[in-house]
């Protein structure tokens, strides 16, 4: 029985891959750049949370492009002068690692960016919609959505659910992703982080919001709490650790009166009340 | 840990009480009409499953001890001779003995274990009195092995179906490589006989012997008893009348289980045995079965606590134990001319008996012992001849005896040769082996014992 089950488990994952790759394999560098790339990066649109990348093959080779994108953080750990540039740059901000980026994907990005660069207008020169300036009610809507009194309208979870910022929420917010208190400038402001908003690229995050993409309405508001944050306004006391603390003991000290109840009633010992006439 | 011990009444036993069920929660009951487990049940099984709360405690037991015996050579001089002192078995460290296996018998008739023995409930002060007054002090004897129940609760509570009770031969079995340490079984038998081994992580019980029954042989405590008063023999039983059985009233049960018991000399039922594939060897063996006759013709062998429903198959002859003599004054006299006095004057209660032997039917106590007592004005009329013959006939008329049958008792009670007491037929272990595979294979692989020692995990 184990040996057929175990064959059985390892049919299904390979199906489970070629599944993957084949569907990887069918989508066009333009489409996955979309997705994964123009949050952080634009084709002669300036800089966002990433360098703008119109021309990057005149600044570096395709070599050394190519193992970039495909494993930024061991490049920049291997102490390469021109990747630690450019982290300097990024304010520290790594690039993740792609998901289901391959070399022959990466060498069709590098094509396709070559290809934008030479246009007079790329597609990709950045979004229009963040150059509106942010408002007050921008903020109080950011503010709903965030903590998730408000929910985003495509249903995806809200921010509060992985990430804390500035004492928000009772118990604090989730500690799955990065404290956002400081992220509007270590992204590199309004334009970047709502480049990110808008269709978010890391390995966490991308699958969550793929299906539920936060709308372009809901993005300025987000940008606007995440900047006031960053500037130091209306940050809650940071009580919540010692909320979440009490909290715990409660919940131990109700568990125990529940053992208790349960079974408290149990045979704790016949012969030594006996000896000393306790018997009941 | 033992399969087998020795406890002296009344007392409180091993572990410390352990007939008190509203403590221990073994044996079955009877709610609705129907049979439950005092300890579990299918919901508490999931929820105590981690925890089981009637469990009898390691004090309870008594901690095991050993001496220091190395002092006795290794102490420096002195004006005093060396001890050994008792250390714990389960901490090394220097201990107080406050219990042992038969703390009963260390410390007979003491107030404070003789004395909260759960038998003794329901007695009179005078009587309880009576019973531990000087000169009518009395104990015996109380031998425990498992009982090989028919209707076994430690089978029933199990939750890792370890436990099984054979059906070639009725030995409830422990199978040591299922037993999954849950020890449902320690807290749902009623004679608190299966234990559990904290270094193989299995629970463990008497296996009566099944290697040696299965070769024809007695177990090792039967066969090596030098009282030679255990016996072992087939009984027949109709499975169908267990649970009937089971229920019946305290004081029905006695008799009820009788009933359940089938004459092997019956035409009707050597044919039924026989259409059910009980071999000619094992029917012929019933026949001749002294536990049959004990329990079932002479009606003198009764079953252990029979409340706890479980159908004990162990039967026990209740003591005898006159007084014989009495305080008066500073002397102690003879008070009876007669050797068999009034049973009911006896040192024991009929009550304190009936409640270990009769599921608190005094009536099955008074027929045992006015027949034994009836037995031995008989052979004393015999064999010394200072009771009247006519007398000692009379008596056994009273006592539901012919001579004939007294004969019958005193031989297999006094002259009793093995042969007599234990009536083992060929145990077709093939048989039993065929259902699950080829019995040649089997004999193959035989006489290697474990694979592996029993031990935690699976």
């Amino acid at each position: 029985m184990k040996n057929i089950f175990s064959i059985n488990t390892i049919i299904s994952i390979t199906l489970f891959i070629n599944v993957n790759s084949f569907l990887f394999s069918q989508s066009d560098p333009e489409e996955f750049f979309e997705k994964n790339c123009f949050s952080c990066h634009t084709i002669g649109g300036g800089r966002l949370t990433g360098p703008d990348l119109k021309d990057v093959e005149k600044r570096k080779d395709a070599a050394w492009l190519e193992k970039f994108i495909l494993n930024p953080e061991s490049v920049i750990n291997s102490g390469d002068a021109y990747a630690s540039k450019l982290l300097k740059e990024a304010r520290g901000v790594v690039m993740p690692k792609v998901a289901n980026l391959d070399q022959s994907m990466s060498r069709a990005l590098l094509k396709f960016i070559r290809e934008e660069s030479s246009k007079e207008k790329s597609r990709f020169a950045g979004s229009t919609f963040a150059d509106r300036p942010l408002t007050e009610e921008d903020y109080m809507i950011g503010n709903e959505l965030f903590i998730g009194t408000k929910r985003l309208k495509n249903k995806g979870p809200s921010c509060i659910s992985c990430h804390e910022i500035a004492g928000e929420g009772f118990l604090g917010g989730g500690l799955l992703g990065p404290d956002l208190t400081e992220a509007y400038g270590r992204l590199g402001g309004k334009k970047a982080i709502a480049a990110w908003l808008a269709n978010p690229s890391s390995e966490t995050m991308s699958p969550i919001y793929k299906k539920h993409p936060i709308d372009e309405d809901e993005v300025l508001p987000l940008v606007a709490f995440l900047k006031n944050k960053a500037e130091g306004k209306d940050i809650v006391s940071d009580a919540h650790d010692f909320n979440f603390m009490i909290f715990g003991f409660i919940g131990l000290a109700l568990c125990l009166v529940l053992f208790d109840l349960a079974w408290g009633n149990r045979l704790r010992a016949v012969r030594k009340p006996m000896v000393k006439g306790e018997l009941s | 840990m033992w399969w087998n011990n020795v406890e002296t009444k009344p007392g409180t036993g091993f572990p410390t009480r352990w007939e008190d069920q509203e403590k221990y929660k073994g044996g079955w009951k009877v709610e609705n009409g129907e049979l439950k487990l005092r300890s579990t049940s299918k919901t508490k099984t999931v929820t105590n499953i981690f925890h089981n709360p009637n469990m009898p405690t390691l004090d309870d037991y008594y901690e095991p001890w050993t001496y220091k015996y190395k002092d006795l050579f290794d102490s420096p001089e002195s004006d005093d001779q060396p001890t050994a002192r008792p250390i714990s078995m389960v901490t090394g460290e220097e201990m107080d003995i406050e219990a042992g296996p038969n703390w009963d018998d260390d410390l007979a008739g003491s107030p404070i274990y003789a004395e909260n023995d759960i038998n003794l409930d329901g007695l009179s002060e005078e009587q309880r009195n009576q019973m531990f007054a000087i000169e009518r002090l009395m104990m015996f004897y109380f031998p425990r092995i498992c009982n090989h129940c028919v209707n076994p609760s430690c089978v029933a509570s199990c939750p890792s179906g370890a436990l099984y009770k054979r059906g070639e031969d009725g030995i409830v079995l422990l199978d040591q490589e299922r037993c999954r340490a849950w020890r449902s079984c320690i807290s749902a038998c009623p004679y608190k006989k299966t234990y559990y081994n904290w270094n193989t992580g299995k629970s463990e019980k008497c296996i009566l012997c099944f290697p040696r029954v299965e070769t024809g042989q007695a177990p090792a405590c039967f066969h090596s008893c030098v009282g030679r008063i255990r016996y072992l023999g087939v009984l027949l039983y109709d499975a169908e009348l267990i649970e009937e059985t089971a229920k019946r009233p305290d004081d029905e049960l006695v008799d009820a289980q009788r009933e359940m018991i089938l004459n092997p000399f019956d035409e009707n039922i050597i044919r039924e045995a026989k259409k059910n594939g009980i071999a000619d060897s094992t029917i012929e063996a019933a026949q001749k079965s002294p536990v049959y006759k004990f329990v079932k013709e002479w009606g003198i062998a009764l079953p252990p606590h029979v409340e706890y429903r479980t159908l004990p198959m162990l039967f026990y002859v209740p003591p005898m134990l006159p007084v014989m003599s009495a305080q008066e004054g500073d002397a102690v006299r003879n008070i009876n001319e007669e050797f068999f006095p009034d049973f009911e004057k006896a040192r024991a209660p009929i009550k304190y008996l009936a409640k270990m032997f009769g599921g608190g039917n005094e009536s099955h106590l008074r027929y045992v012992l006015k027949k034994q007592s009836a037995i031995r004005a008989y052979r004393r009329a015999e064999t010394v001849g200072d009771i009247e013959k006519l007398d000692a006939e009379k008596a056994l008329l009273e006592a539901d005896c012919t001579p004939k049958e007294a004969e019958g008792i005193y031989q297999l009670t006094s002259l009793c040769t093995f042969e007599d007491r234990f009536v083992i037929p060929a145990a077709h272990r093939e048989e039993a082996i065929e259902m699950m595979k080829d019995p040649l294979e089997h004999k193959q692989e035989a006489g290697f014992g474990f694979k592996e020692a029993p031990a935690r995990g699976w």
